[in-house]
């Protein structure tokens, strides 16, 4: 089943290749038929999804659902016994709810998609190749696979907003795959040393199982991670050095301030459907490793470094917010907006309560239906005049009213609006931060601050572009040009904005899911 | 000389004994006498046909190593030699790299349109494989230096086939008086060895305990000035200097072949000379001498020294020459725990490395050949022109980054791994500097490597340069590329062989 969600999209992809180049009109139709299949695919696995607490997951290899596990690598290495590499897949209650939101967001990017012209042959082959990454990290339970699947998502994304970005795009691919391939480098070396450690224990050879990684018991006595032995590298221990690598890995994506700043860049150059996937997946990913990886692998590690990781969920918060209000072009806005939002997960994250951790994948899912609707409502504005300053329009609401409700859906639900997903996942986070006793109450205070300065700029925005009287750079010629949303664009609007009410009307749509997976994991972090 | 008569039967029987395990040789030999006589007698009516006999003899070898690839130590010719597992993976790795670097030769029109022929390119490239051959089985110092020197002058051949100009004729000068030079340190590091040890056999034990008991510092000399031959196959900083001149001047397909199976040969002499230069290692007087960490130290200056100066080549082939005395840095990091993964990391590593070098050259012969460019800045808008090659091009520079979805990836880690359990085994601060370099040194390398998809990609050319039709090479190339995607899920078509 997982292998199938994993795999169609390269199918797909091959099969526009091979295809003759007449039937270019059809490729966005083939990849459009790619995501509304995932999207029914992964619908059936939510709804037969099992939450009870005898399938929690997290630490317990026998109680992930739809597990896949087939031998892949196995390699004798002599003195030191045998080398692993299995092709294992599953899901539990942190990894299904993306499983969802990737099919949800991708089928919006493939709509979006309808605007690129050029070149289709390689685009949408790149683009499913992501497709396939994207869902590989979400389901890959072996580490080695995880890697490979997290370094696939590279290269698409590279060309993706090399061939088709804006003017600086050259600049903003290379700064994007630099940045991140930073991080995944040190990652492969903790990822070795992991593998030195840890034992299968039922075949007795070393390993790249993640849930194995977990538990304490299966590390070698003196390894260079036994939590036991203790070891020193630089005169850290070696534990604590593994999880700060591997959190700068993952917080690079999510991104962290100061570790941002490939973010904005890479946003405002890539073309609308790869904002979209960035914003709405690739975030997603950063936040998914930190708590699959380096919480469940590391919790001593990371209850150690709490403190730190909430002091930059907050500065996240702030800073992003501070920014997103100094700027005059919306998409920098909204990019910045992500940085500020992505911070509450840290935040929710770093306290380790129940409510926090609920709140952050809370937030991951709401996010990233939220920003795919901010950067699709961008991309439409962009694509009718080529402008996206906020000082060239005023009036919007009255020129085009039904993109302008879809606007202020999207904002007044990213604003934390009680009755949208964002308000909750907010409020968790926030309950979590001042409930936790590894965080002081003055980071849960400042991370309030942040939803003040986002009604802030969001508020300041809506007023500056839509309200007042019609007032455009382009004069007469753009009131032409700016028509309203097309029905394209409301087939991916509407889902986006029914996922944001739904989940902010019925919480327990999310949380009956994964709530049996959180409280494991809480329990497996907090010992 | 009485005392010796009895020993001449026994010593006819050992021979006789011996030949039987060296078909493989004498398969070379045979295929290198053939060619000669049918580019001497025959080339002008049949003009591949020099092409179609090497062709059949790498293939009949190939065949041969794949079936002996198991079988006992035995040695030969009085301990001249070791034919075991290991000899004959080398042995394989050579013969793929030459058939290859035989195909490459026949859909190269610069040589093939040359006035000379290509026939006593041929000749050499089995001349030179005999070489490596021997070297990858020798057990003896002087044997080591025989065939060393065989591998050394096909390649100055090599390089110097066409010299249609001055910095082509320069950097085979170069190339033949810097190896010379070389040799000719090596032979002198073997004449002291022979004279603290008196036995140039160095699998006799007693070599490496008379070699304890001479003093740190001279066998240090010595087993240093042998060391400074091998370095010269393997290219290693600081004695790398050759490398980037040769691999640009030199015809396209023979550097594509320099830069794998002559590096190779030196890797198994290495090997080979492993404990050799190690003895000094066991010993409590390691104040003036200690190979590991002058390896380590020379690993670590060939992937810096090679990867930051490829960031500001423009050539192909000197971008190319300079990525490879980085990988060469790479791989020795196995060695250091070769006693365990070393080994296998790095024969998988060597595999996918012919692969991938050989797919990067065939492709830069391919697009010079179309459309006469060789700078990297002018690959702009070629990703437009020829979406095929340039995508090939991409998969295998992905590959040589080491990066998913290929198997340089796979590669990259298994080295990484072993490195990682000679770290662990030794707790050497050395090993962990070298480590780190190595990841940094990925990074660096995806800089200057993905210049090519940058230009030929992201930039647009105001000069559309129409490239015509896809030669056999770029299928080639292909087929390589995607051998690259295919070993990533399937890395077992290799392991099994290891």
């Amino acid at each position: 089943m997982l292998s199938l969600l994993i795999f169609l999209p390269i199918a797909a992809a091959i099969l526009i290749l091979i295809l003759p180049s007449r039937f270019e009109k059809v490729f966005k139709h083939i990849c459009l038929g790619v995501s509304i299949i995932q999207f029914l695919l992964s619908l059936f696995i939510y709804l037969n999804f099992n939450s009870g607490t005898s399938a929690a997951g997290i630490s317990n290899a026998g109680q992930y659902q739809l597990t896949e596990k087939l031998p892949w690598i196995r390699l004798d290495l002599g003195s030191i016994g045998k080398l692993e590499i299995d092709y294992f897949l599953g899901i539990d209650g942190l990894s299904m709810p993306f499983l969802l939101l990737s099919a949800l967001v991708m089928f919006v990017a493939t709509i979006a998609s309808w605007e690129i012209k050029t070149n289709l042959r390689a685009y949408y082959p790149l683009f499913l190749l992501l497709n396939t990454a994207v869902i590989g990290v979400f389901c890959a339970l072996d580490f080695f696979l995880f890697y490979i699947f997290y370094e696939l998502m590279l290269l698409p994304l590279y060309f993706l907003i090399g061939m088709w970005g804006g003017v600086r795009r050259e600049y903003a691919a290379i700064k994007f795959f630099l940045y991140t391939l930073f991080g995944s480098v040190f990652m492969l070396l903790v990822i070795i040393g992991l593998y030195f450690s840890v034992t299968d224990p039922t075949s007795g050879n070393h390993t790249f199982n993640m849930i194995l990684m977990m538990d304490p018991a299966n590390y070698l006595d003196g390894s260079i991670f036994s939590a036991i032995a203790n070891q020193e590298l630089f005169g850290i221990s070696a534990r604590l050095l593994a999880f700060i690598v591997l959190f700068v890995a993952f917080a690079i994506k999510v991104p962290i301030v100061p570790l941002h700043t490939w973010l904005p860049d890479a946003h405002v150059e890539a073309p609308t459907p790869v904002s979209i996937i960035l914003a709405g997946l690739l975030l997603k990913v950063g936040g998914y490793g930190i708590l699959r990886i380096c919480y469940s692998i590391f919790p001593d590690a990371a209850i150690q470094s709490s403190w730190w990781i909430g002091l930059i969920g907050m500065v996240s918060i702030l800073y992003g917010a501070l920014n997103a209000l100094a700027q005059t072009d919306l998409k920098r806005m909204i990019a910045y907006s992500s940085v500020s939002h992505m911070g509450f997960v840290l935040l929710g994250i770093a306290s380790a309560t129940t409510e926090g951790v609920s709140g952050a994948m809370y937030q991951m899912i709401s996010h990233g239906a939220l920003s795919a609707m901010l950067f699709f409502l961008v991309g439409m504005i962009y694509n009718r005049v080529h402008d996206r300053e906020i000082s060239s329009f005023r009036g919007l609401s009255e020129l085009m009213p039904q993109f302008s409700a879809f606007v202020m859906i999207a904002f007044f639900a990213s604003l934390g609006l009680p009755g949208f997903s964002a308000f909750i996942a907010e409020a968790f986070s926030l309950i979590g931060a001042f409930t936790s006793v590894y965080l002081p109450e003055w980071m849960a205070i400042g991370g309030s601050v942040g939803i003040l300065l986002s009604a802030a700029y969001f508020l300041w925005t809506l007023q500056r572009m839509f309200f007042g009287q019609i007032r455009l750079k382009g004069g007469e010629e753009w009131k032409t040009t700016l028509y309203d949303a097309n029905i394209r664009e409301k087939i991916a609007l509407l889902p986006l904005a029914a996922l944001a009410l739904l989940l902010g009307i019925f919480p327990s749509l999310l949380f009956d899911k994964m709530n049996a997976s959180v409280l494991a994991f809480v329990q497996l972090i907090t010992g | 000389m009485n005392d010796l008569i009895p020993l001449i039967s026994s010593s006819i029987n050992d021979t006789l004994a011996s030949l039987s395990h060296f078909y493989a040789e004498i398969i070379l030999a045979a295929g290198f006498l053939l060619v000669i006589l049918a580019d001497l007698f025959l080339s002008r009516r049949f003009t591949q046909l020099c092409f179609l006999i090497s062709l059949s003899t790498l293939l009949l070898l190939g065949v041969q190593s794949v079936i002996l690839l198991n079988t006992k130590t035995v040695f030969l010719f009085g301990g001249m030699l070791k034919l075991d597992h290991t000899s004959i993976l080398f042995k394989l790795l050579f013969c793929f790299s030459s058939l290859l670097f035989a195909i490459f030769i026949r859909y190269n029109s610069p040589l093939q349109k040359h006035v000379k022929g290509t026939g006593d390119l041929f000749a050499i490239l089995l001349a030179t494989l005999l070489g490596m051959n021997l070297l990858a089985m020798s057990m003896n110092l002087l044997m080591v230096y025989i065939s060393i020197e065989m591998v050394s002058l096909g390649s100055y051949l090599m390089v110097s086939y066409i010299s249609a100009d001055k910095a082509q004729t320069e950097s085979a000068m170069k190339y033949a008086l810097f190896g010379a030079v070389c040799s000719a340190i090596m032979l002198y590091g073997i004449s002291l060895l022979y004279g603290f040890t008196g036995t140039l056999n160095f699998n006799d034990p007693a070599f490496i305990n008379a070699l304890k008991n001479v003093s740190g510092l001279s066998s240090g000399v010595a087993i240093s000035l042998v060391f400074i031959g091998v370095a010269f196959k393997l290219s290693i900083a600081p004695l790398h200097f050759w490398a980037p001149d040769v691999y640009e001047g030199a015809p396209t397909p023979v550097t594509a072949f320099l830069s794998t199976a002559p590096k190779i040969a030196g890797f198994a002499i290495l090997i080979g000379l492993l404990p050799v230069f190690q003895s000094e290692g066991g010993q409590t007087n390691t104040q003036y001498f200690d190979f590991n960490v002058i390896l380590a130290v020379l690993a670590t200056a060939s992937m810096l020294i090679g990867n930051f100066t490829a960031i500001w080549q423009n050539n192909v082939k000197r971008m190319l020459a300079y990525s490879s005395i980085g990988h060469t840095g790479f791989m020795l990091m196995a060695l250091f725990a070769f006693q365990g993964s070393g080994f296998q990391a790095l024969i998988f590593y060597m595999a996918v490395y012919i692969v991938m070098n050989m797919a990067a050259f065939l492709i830069v012969d391919e697009i010079e050949e179309q459309t006469g460019i060789l700078l990297i800045d002018e690959y702009k808008g070629m990703g437009k022109s020829n979406a095929m090659l340039m995508t090939t091009f991409v998969i295998v520079l992905v590959s040589l980054t080491g990066l998913p979805p290929t198997v340089g990836f796979t590669a990259k880690f298994l080295v990484f791994s072993s490195a990682f359990e000679a770290y662990r085994n030794t707790d050497s601060a050395v090993i962990l500097i070298m480590i780190i370099t190595a990841a940094i040194s990925t990074l660096v390398s995806l800089f200057y490597y993905f210049k090519i998809p940058l230009n030929a990609f992201l930039r647009n050319s105001q000069i559309q340069v129409m490239a015509p039709g896809n030669s056999p090479k770029a299928y080639l190339g292909l087929l390589l590329a995607i051998l690259l995607l295919v070993l990533i899920v399937f890395p077992s078509v290799i392991v099994k062989l290891i």
